[in-house]
C-alpha cells in the first residue's frame, strides 16, 4: 500500500531523528561512567534492599529524591555487574526517546513539517542549556530525566482527551517531582497548556496535578521536615566573574532579593540570548576586554535568532490569541513561555545553565513551530506570470515577497549557527570522555586528596571495575588537534 | 513540464541543509573511527613514550599494563614534543607533558628506581622549567643539577639517531 504524503513526510522526520540519535549515541557511549558524580552514588545504591534505601531518601535533610536513587538502583540491578554498559546505554536510550517525544510533539506532516525537524534537533541537542544533560552522569543524568518528563507531560496534554491521560499525567507528576525538585515544573506544563485550550489532560486532571503540588510542600515541609538547602551557600555568578559564598553574604546579605532578582533575570536571558552564562557575562566580557569571543558571539546569534523568530511568529498570530484561538504551534510557545518563567523563578538561589534545560529544551520545540509557520504553502503566480510549459501550483493563504526574503535571511542565519552550535555539542561529548577518562586515570591521588579510603572490599572492586572499564576495556579514541578547535566551546 | 522550485522548497531547504550535513559529517567521522581511520587527530600514541608525551594518562596505564618499560627510550614523532625531542623513555616524555600528575601517577608504580634516576629527572624538569614536576620530583634539597646538561643529553640521544644528510 502506497504511504500517504503525511506518512511519507514523517517517516523521513523519524529516520532523520535516528540519524541524529546514532551520532550522539556514539559519542555518549565513548564517555565513561564518571568518577567524581557517580561513584559514590553507585556505592550508595550498592547497600541494602530497594525498599530501604528508597524509605531512607524520605529522610535525607535538604533534599528530598527516592526516586532518584530508585532509578539508579532499578538500573544497578538491571545491569548484573555491567554497570559501565548498562548505565552508558541508559543515556542513549534517554536521547532516543527525547528524539521522540520531540518528533510526535512537533508531529512533521508535510514537507514544512520535515523541514523544520533537523533544525529543531540542533537547537535541542546544541542548546547550551542542553550539554549538561548528556555530558555529565550520576550515573543517570537527572537533568535529562526532567527534560523527558516535561516533554512527555507535554505530548500528553497537547493529545486527545483521553481518561488515562489524567492518570498518565499525575503519575508523571509524581515521578517527576519525588526524581528532583526541579520535577515540579511539570506542574506548570499541565497548567499552561490548559490555560492555551488544549485538552489532554482534562480540567479535573490538572486539578489533581495542583492538588499534587499541593501534597508535595505538605509532604516536604510539613510532615517530612526535609527543607531546602541554604540559599547562599555555594559560589555563583555575577557580573563579570564569579563570588564565593563569603562574598555574597557581604554583597546581598541585608538584600538577598537583589541577587535573586539577578539570577532569576540572568536565567531569562540565558535561554533567549545565550547570554551570561552561569550568571557571568562571559561574552560582554570577552568583548570589553578585547578578547577572542567567536564562539559565545556565535551562541548569542543563534539564540537571539530563534528568539526573534519565535517573536515574528507571536506577532503574526496576535489576531488569533487576542481571540483566544490557539492552535497547537501556539500552545507549543505558550507553554515554554509559561516554562520559561517558571523555571527561571524556581532557579532563584543558583543559575547554571543546565538548570534551564527544561525551558531550553522547550526552546527548540517552540522555534521548530515558529520556522514552520514562516515556510509558506504553495506559490500561486498570476496566470500572465506563469511560463510556458510551467504547471501552476496553488496557494495556500500567504503572499512570497518580502516576508519571505526576511525568512530567507534568518533562517540563514539559524540554520548556520545552530549547526555549529550542534557540532559543537558532539565535540563537547568527545571532550568529556577525555575528562571522565582522565578522573580514572587519577583516582587513587584523587581519593588521597578527598581523604577518602577505600576499605570495603565492594567499594573497592567496585571502583576497580569501573577503572578498569574506563581505561583498559574501552580505550578512548585519539585526542582532536587542529586550529579549527579554537573556534568552538566544547 | 519544468520544475521551478518554490519559494517554500528554498526556505525548507535553506533551513534543513545546514544542519543535515554536520549530522551527516558526525556519522561519516564515526564510522571511519570504527574503522580505524583517525581523522581530525594526530592519530593515538604509537608507544609508551608517546602517550606519556602527550600527557595521555590512559594510554599510558594501558601500555604498562600491556608489559611496557617506562624505562627504555623509545623514538617519539616530531609533533608529540618537539622536532629536536626524538628519542626519550616514557618518563622523561612525562617530564616533557609539564603534568605533575602523571610523573605520580608513574612514580606510584614503581617506574622511578633510584635516587640517580630521580635527580635526573628532577634536573630535566629544571632545564625545561616546569617547577610543578621538579618540586614534586624533589620538594626539598639541591639535586645539584648542572644547568642545560640533562637536556642536552637527551638532545644529543636524539641527534644521534637522525639519519645523516
Amino acid at each position: 500500500m502506497p504511504l500517504t504524503s503525511a506518512a511519507r513526510w514523517r517517516l523521513i522526520a523519524y529516520a532523520y531523528g535516528l540519524l541524529v540519535v546514532v551520532g550522539m549515541g556514539y559519542f555518549l557511549l565513548g564517555i565513561p561512567v564518571q568518577l567524581t558524580d557517580s561513584y559514590g552514588n553507585i556505592v550508595k545504591v550498592s547497600n541494602g534492599s530497594f525498599g530501604s534505601l528508597v524509605y531512607g531518601e524520605f529522610y535525607q535533610r535538604s533534599y528530598l529524591r527516592p526516586l532518584l536513587f530508585a532509578q539508579l538502583r532499578f538500573v544497578y540491578d538491571l545491569s548484573g555487574g555491567h554497570y559501565s554498559e548498562w548505565f552508558r546505554a541508559w543515556h542513549v536510550g534517554q536521547v532516543l526517546v527525547l528524539v521522540v517525544l520531540f518528533l510526535r510533539i512537533l508531529n512533521p506532516r508535510t514537507a514544512a513539517g520535515a523541514a523544520v525537524v533537523p533544525i529543531g534537533l540542533a537547537m535541542l541537542i546544541g542548546g547550551h542549556t542542553f550539554a549538561g544533560t548528556v555530558r555529565e552522569a550520576f550515573p543517570i543524568n537527572t537533568f535529562m530525566t526532567i527534560v523527558l518528563c516535561c516533554y512527555a507531560g507535554l505530548d500528553l496534554a497537547l493529545g486527545p482527551p483521553r481518561w488515562w491521560r489524567d492518570v498518565a499525567a499525575a503519575l508523571l507528576f509524581v515521578f517527576a517531582s519525588l526524581t528532583v525538585e526541579s520535577g515540579l515544573l511539570l506542574a506548570v506544563i499541565f497548567v499552561a497548556a490548559y490555560a492555551a485550550g488544549a485538552r489532554g489532560v482534562s480540567r479535573a486532571g490538572v486539578a489533581t496535578i495542583v492538588l499534587l503540588v499541593a501534597g508535595y510542600l505538605y509532604l516536604r515541609f510539613g510532615w517530612l521536615h526535609v527543607g531546602s538547602p541554604s540559599l547562599i551557600e555555594r559560589s555563583s555568578g555575577f557580573g563579570f566573574g564569579t563570588l564565593e559564598p563569603d562574598a555574597l553574604i557581604a554583597r546581598f546579605g541585608e538584600r538577598p532579593y537583589l541577587f535573586y532578582a539577578y539570577n532569576v533575570m540572568s536565567s531569562v536571558l540565558t535561554v533567549l540570548f545565550g547570554e551570561p552564562r552561569g550568571g557571568v557575562w562571559e561574552l560582554t566580557r570577552a568583548l570589553v576586554r578585547d578578547q577572542p569571543a567567536g564562539p559565545g558571539l556565535i551562541t548569542m546569534l543563534a539564540c537571539a535568532m530563534a528568539t526573534a523568530v519565535i517573536a515574528a511568529y507571536v506577532w503574526s498570530r496576535r489576531a488569533e490569541w487576542r481571540g483566544r484561538r490557539f492552535d497547537r504551534s501556539d500552545q507549543t510557545v505558550i507553554v515554554f513561555a509559561a516554562m520559561l518563567i517558571a523555571n527561571a523563578v524556581v532557579s532563584y538561589p543558583y543559575t547554571k545553565d543546565v538548570i534551564m534545560s527544561p525551558a531550553g529544551s522547550l526552546f527548540a520545540l517552540a522555534l521548530a513551530v515558529s520556522a514552520r509557520h514562516f515556510i509558506p504553502g504553495r506559490v500561486r503566480l498570476q496566470p500572465d506570470q506563469a511560463p510556458r510549459g510551467v504547471r501552476l501550483q496553488p496557494d495556500r493563504d500567504r503572499a512570497v515577497g518580502w516576508r519571505s526574503s526576511v525568512a530567507a535571511a534568518a533562517f540563514t542565519v539559524l540554520a548556520v549557527t545552530w549547526s555549529y552550535r550542534a557540532l559543537d555539542a558532539y565535540l563537547g561529548l568527545r571532550n568529556a570522555g577525555a575528562k571522565a577518562r582522565t578522573e580514572w586515570v587519577y583516582a587513587d591521588q584523587w581519593f588521597e586528596r578527598e581523604g577518602q579510603t577505600l576499605e570495603e572490599p565492594g567499594a573497592l572492586a567496585l571502583k576497580n571495575q569501573l577503572q578498569t572499564d574506563a581505561i583498559l576495556r574501552s580505550p578512548a579514541p585519539p585526542a582532536l588537534t587542529g586550529d579549527w578547535l579554537e573556534w568552538f566551546e566544547q | 513540464m519544468k520544475f521551478v522550485p518554490s519559494v517554500s522548497t528554498a526556505l525548507g531547504l535553506l533551513l534543513a541543509v545546514p544542519p543535515i550535513a554536520v549530522t551527516l559529517t558526525v556519522l561519516v567521522f564515526a564510522a571511519s573511527e570504527r574503522a580505524g581511520y583517525m581523522p581530525l587527530s594526530d592519530g593515538p600514541p604509537r608507544n609508551l613514550a608517546e602517550a606519556a608525551g602527550m600527557a595521555d594518562g590512559a594510554a599510558v596505564l594501558r601500555m604498562m599494563a600491556s608489559g611496557d618499560d617506562p624505562n627504555r627510550v623509545m623514538p617519539i614523532r616530531p609533533e608529540i614534543i618537539s622536532s629536536t625531542v626524538r628519542q626519550v623513555t616514557a618518563l622523561e616524555a612525562a617530564v616533557w607533558s609539564r603534568r605533575g600528575q602523571l610523573v605520580r601517577l608513574l612514580d606510584d608504580r614503581g617506574a622511578i628506581v633510584g635516587g640517580t634516576m630521580r635527580r635526573e629527572l628532577t634536573c630535566l624538569a629544571r632545564d625545561i622549567g616546569t617547577d610543578e614536576v621538579a618540586s614534586y620530583l624533589m620538594p626539598s634539597g639541591d639535586p645539584g643539577c648542572e644547568k642545560g646538561q640533562t637536556l642536552e643529553r637527551v638532545l644529543a640521544r636524539s641527534r644521534s639517531t637522525e639519519p645523516e644528510r
